[in-house]
């Protein structure tokens, strides 16, 4: 038996320690109940991203329009849908957070925010899997490569940070009552999808519209990826200042919410 | 060390408020104790256990945990249908830094599953659930463990090795226990508390915390 007291000298590293074998675990439980171990298994992690990114992207460049400023139809779709994917799978996993992981709360130092955390981790690295291997096939067969692939990288990172944040808060609401969150937040990503800055760029708009929809953190997310993938070919409006002070706000509210939250959350 | 201050829990109810079960609870549980817990169906036993784990959260006061603390026993609560068993304790070894091979063997060994061990815990029978948690607990080594009315945890051969565990474990691991049996509890623990309107009443004898549970 092991020797190793589960609780030795209170520490930072103890706690530390004990958060990375909880979001490990969590992790790996997180691949086995989603995915199970037959057929492709993990593999559907990020197939499911690739194919319906895929799909979307496909289906505007056989429609042939292409867009202004001479950038290719197919990749600016794939980087558009990609982080909207991963948007979307965090927030509308969100209200099930506790409900879909009973068992795990009878274990008292799994808490719900590692729960959320290890779920938040595991869609990113979906998506980021699903990009790499996108834009090495996209390179590969027509010889374009992204300008800067780890900006492109930072752009899903981020889309990840901030939309944590956004999780939290779906998921302190359910305290309010489980169904009528999930009963909004699934449309709401659908009919945010037009305003979340996914398909539109800034400059291709009038001034009035642009000074509005600046004020969406999204939008600065998908212009700053298209920056990093196209480069300089045509103006991009985006600032990381703004953007950090959302994705600061919305995670030190989360946690704010879900800590009152929490104890009228029965597990 | 366990600590409760003046831990408070209400449920929201349907269109009718709030219900609140526990109205203000302090106990203080160290190593070695074992505390059986009295009270009439519905007193909050159960929630008051729910909260000590950590399964839910106290809706006031505070629960000060100073040592490792089981999920309650007697149910296959803390266990993951669309898991296999053996998944199920691959998880908890590493919740908890235990080696994972070990666990394993350790659960298999104990709970006597064989190959249904790489089953879903789903397909598992109540006593073979009940079987598997105890495992899994024993085999983290808790400094406490709560004891939910168990050890309906399979048939008599299996229930009584689970009691000879525990007795075991008295000293130096803490054990609150909740029963409807006054048996298991003079032969379990060392003092007792009963739970009523919402408060845990702590006796230091075992006879006059029968009396007061009677007289209830």
């Amino acid at each position: 038996m092991s020797d190793r007291p589960i609780l030795p000298e209170p520490s930072l590293r103890r706690a530390l320690r004990v958060q990375m074998d909880v979001l490990g675990a969590l992790i790996m439980r997180e691949l086995h109940t989603r995915f199970g171990r037959e057929n492709l298994g993990y593999l559907w992690l990020f197939l499911e991203p690739m194919i319906l990114a895929g799909c979307v992207a496909l289906l505007h460049e056989l429609s042939g329009h292409g867009l202004p400023g001479g950038m290719m139809a197919f990749p600016f779709y794939i980087i558009s849908y990609t982080p909207h994917y991963l948007l979307r799978a965090i927030l509308t996993r969100a209200p099930t957070a506790l409900e879909a992981n009973l068992p795990l709360f009878y274990h008292a130092r799994v808490r719900l925010h590692d729960v959320l955390l290890a779920r938040t981790l595991l869609e990113l690295a979906a998506v980021l899997i699903a990009m790499i291997a996108f834009l090495t096939g996209l390179g590969i067969v027509t010889g374009t490569w992204p300008e800067d692939p780890v900006m492109v990288a930072m752009g899903l990172v981020m889309t990840a940070v901030l939309m944590h944040g956004m999780g939290l808060m779906v998921c302190a609401a359910t305290a309010f009552g489980h169904a009528a969150v999930e009963r909004v937040v699934h449309p709401a990503t659908y009919l945010a999808l037009p305003l979340s800055g996914a398909f539109f760029m800034l400059w291709w708009l009038p001034e009035e519209a642009r000074q509005l929809l600046w004020w969406i953190p999204t939008v600065h997310i998908y212009e700053f990826i298209r920056e990093a993938y196209f480069g300089p070919i045509v103006p991009y409006h985006y600032d990381l200042g703004y953007l950090a002070l959302w994705m600061l706000v919305s995670n030190v509210l989360g946690l704010l919410a879900l800590r009152v939250a929490r104890p009228h959350m029965e597990a | 060390m366990l600590r409760l201050e003046g831990v408070r829990k209400s449920f929201r109810m349907p269109n009718r408020g709030q219900r609140e079960v526990l109205r203000g609870v302090d106990a203080l549980v160290r190593k070695g104790d074992a505390i059986g817990i009295l009270g009439r169906n519905g007193a909050g036993k159960s929630t008051l256990m729910r909260l000590i784990a950590g399964v839910d959260h106290p809706t006031g006061g505070r629960i000060e945990r100073g040592m490792s603390i089981s999920w309650p026993l007697g149910y296959g609560g803390a266990l993951h249908g669309a898991l296999s068993g053996a998944d199920n304790a691959r998880f908890v070894a590493r919740i908890y830094g235990r080696p994972v091979d070990w666990t394993i063997g350790f659960c298999e060994d104990f709970a006597e599953l064989g190959r249904d061990m790489h089953m879903p815990v789903r397909t598992y029978s109540s006593g073979m659930q009940s079987r598997l948690a105890l495992a899994l607990s024993l085999a983290v080594d808790f400094d406490c463990y709560l004891v939910d009315e168990m050890v309906a945890a399979g048939d008599s051969r299996f229930a009584s090795r689970g009691r000879e565990e525990l007795m075991a474990r008295r000293g130096r691991a803490a054990l609150i226990f909740v029963s409807h049996s006054e048996e298991l509890i003079r032969s379990f623990c060392t003092s007792a508390a009963v739970l009523t309107q919402g408060r845990l009443f702590f006796h230091e004898d075992m006879d006059q915390a029968f009396a007061a549970y009677r007289a209830l």
